[in-house]
């Protein structure tokens, strides 16, 4: 059942010409994990601002077509509403630390106090939203002693725990080093484990296509492909034009005009890369084992090179 | 110290307090020492209040540092200025074209007590206050959760601008800004670096405001909190007495100036 209805959205920030959104329509199941992709300006983000209420609550300028989830539409709603149908989180955690709190624990509780929870669930909520984040270590130490993926694990918990229907995540690990890109995405994969519909942007396809469920691909204000991520990722027509392409993918589309890629598919992650140069191998090692010529065993294909 | 505010964390009777004590205290002791007669009466509050009661509150070494820090810059500019520019009167010595005038020292000396007594009791209460406790405290006697917000921010702003400051500063000496060497190169060097924290401050603004307005801060349900604050009746009527005191004293003095 698609909780998430985007019908023919257009939109235009203010004081510009073109549009950064253009018919955008999009359905997006319940418990579905969707990932969007696309160059810079291609609309990710406000994309994400529009699913999300701050288009046109927040941001001004010219909105047409609309946008529902479980039923509601966004602009029929406030924007105080609306956060409790979809929350969102974005790339600088420092920036969404409401900065009038001392502790980890009371700045989960931000969110709490804003919409009125008593204070013994309030309490529930935020042990609920420490643990599944992984951070009830850090519950009393001040949010600005953290590093970076810890800081965005407390901006995630503190949006979980205001229990949105939908989560809206716009590039959480783009300022992330490869621990903390580690844990924001264990986070994510997480929620999108316990049935929670998470709707991602994001640059590392890598991580994509482990984990998500479907790909969108951004251009231009524009929807260019929505498919699953084997099929999105590896598509030619994301090749130079900006997006981020997998480099196990375009290794193996030279070795593919080489003849040296035996799959249909390209790869996008290390395990698919190895798995097809193996095959690659094997096919190989046959060829020659039949002409008799056979070359010294190599197992080259266990090691990823 | 907590990198991102002034609070101090202390066992101590001050940090106790009722956030809103501590505040009608500061905000006494401001009026009372801008307002009433007398050229020393902010040096004196500053000795034989804020002093001693910055000792109550466990803090005072960190405490001397941080206002002698912040004012002295001030301090300094108001002295050199007042004393050499003063108009008429005795000078004290001359010099060429450098006659510091004694009325103008004096003069000097009064706004620099002022300037402490300020300083002091502003640092005195966001180094023993918890932004978090304050924030709770304002919006229980009715002040709007935006401005309890900007208010609580505000304290902490100091040492954020700060620590980006140096960051920028750091930014802009890699890449070969001079920032050493006489006044001139010095304050040619403060463009490059006031600029862009000026700026990221403003975009930081908006990023901030999505990031509150996505958890509900516009929220028009009433407002509850995590956070107990103690509070006794005895520092109910302290507060109380605080309040009146410092209206009387703005009261005394302006028809003082009325009937002049």
């Amino acid at each position: 059942m698609a909780i998430v209805e985007v019908i023919n959205v257009t939109y235009k920030y203010p004081f510009t010409d073109s549009p950064a959104l253009q018919n955008i329509n999009l359905q997006v199941d319940e418990g579905e994990f969707v990932a969007i992709i696309g160059p810079n300006g291609a609309g990710k983000s406000t994309l994400c601002y529009t699913l999300a209420g701050f288009v046109p609550h927040f941001f001004k300028g010219e909105l047409t077509g609309t946008v529902e989830v479980a039923g509601n539409e966004s602009s029929q709603s406030t924007l105080h509403e609306w956060v409790l149908n979809v929350g969102l989180a974005f790339q600088n955690p420092f920036n969404q630390i409401s900065g009038a709190k001392y502790t980890v624990f009371e700045e989960l509780a931000f969110g709490l106090e804003n919409i009125g929870v008593p204070r013994d669930e309030m309490r529930a909520r935020v042990e609920g939203a420490l643990e599944l984040t992984g951070i009830s270590d850090l519950a009393d130490r001040s949010p600005y002693s953290l590093s970076g993926g810890q800081q965005q694990r407390v901006a995630l918990a503190s949006i979980l725990v205001m229990q949105p229907k939908v989560l809206v995540l716009d590039e959480p690990t783009s300022q992330m080093d490869p621990i903390g890109t580690r844990e924001v995405f264990g986070v994510i994969r997480k929620m999108a484990g316990q049935g929670m519909t998470v709707i991602l942007v994001e640059h590392k396809v890598e991580w994509i296509a482990q984990f998500a469920d479907r790909v969108i691909a951004l251009k231009d204000g524009q929807i260019l492909l929505d498919g699953s991520p084997p099929e999105v990722l590896t598509s030619p027509i994301l090749e130079g034009s900006g997006f981020g392409i997998s480099r196990y993918t375009s290794v193996a589309r030279r070795a593919q005009e080489l003849g040296l890629w035996k799959k249909d598919r390209l790869p996008v992650t290390l395990d698919e890369a190895v798995e097809g140069f193996s095959l690659a191998l094997t096919l190989r090692h046959s060829l020659w084992s039949q002409r008799g010529a056979l070359p010294s065993p190599t197992g080259g294909g266990e090691q990823p090179s | 110290m907590n990198a991102f505010s002034m609070y101090v964390a202390r066992e101590s009777g001050l940090h106790r307090l009722h956030p809103l004590t501590k505040g009608s205290l500061s905000l006494l002791l401001l009026v009372t020492g801008l307002l009433l007669p007398g050229n020393w009466t902010s040096y004196f509050l500053v000795l034989f209040v804020i002093l001693p009661v910055a000792y109550w509150g466990k803090i005072l070494r960190n405490f001397i540092g941080i206002v002698w820090g912040i004012s002295l810059p001030f301090i300094l500019s108001v002295v050199i200025i007042q004393s050499l520019f003063w108009g008429k009167g005795t000078p004290i010595f001359e010099f060429w074209i450098i006659a510091p005038k004694q009325e103008g020292a004096i003069f000097a000396l009064v706004s620099v007590g002022r300037i402490i007594l300020v300083m002091a009791g502003f640092i005195l209460f966001a180094m023993t206050t918890r932004p978090d406790t304050l924030m709770i405290s304002l919006k229980q006697v009715g002040v709007p959760s935006s401005l309890a917000y900007i208010i609580v921010t505000t304290l902490q702003i100091i040492p954020r601008f700060q620590s980006k400051a140096f960051t920028i500063l750091d930014a802009q000496r890699s890449r070969g800004l001079e920032t050493e060497g006489n006044i001139l190169t010095r304050a040619r060097a403060l463009v490059p670096i006031i600029l862009p924290l000026v700026l990221s401050s403003l975009v930081e603004v908006e990023e901030r405001a999505i990031a509150i307005e996505a958890r509900g801060f516009n929220s028009k349900k009433e407002e509850t909190s995590l956070i107990e604050i103690p509070d006794t009746n005895g520092q109910i009527i302290l507060r109380r007495v605080f309040i009146v005191i410092t209206i009387l004293t703005i009261i005394a003095r302006v028809t003082w100036q009325l009937l002049k």
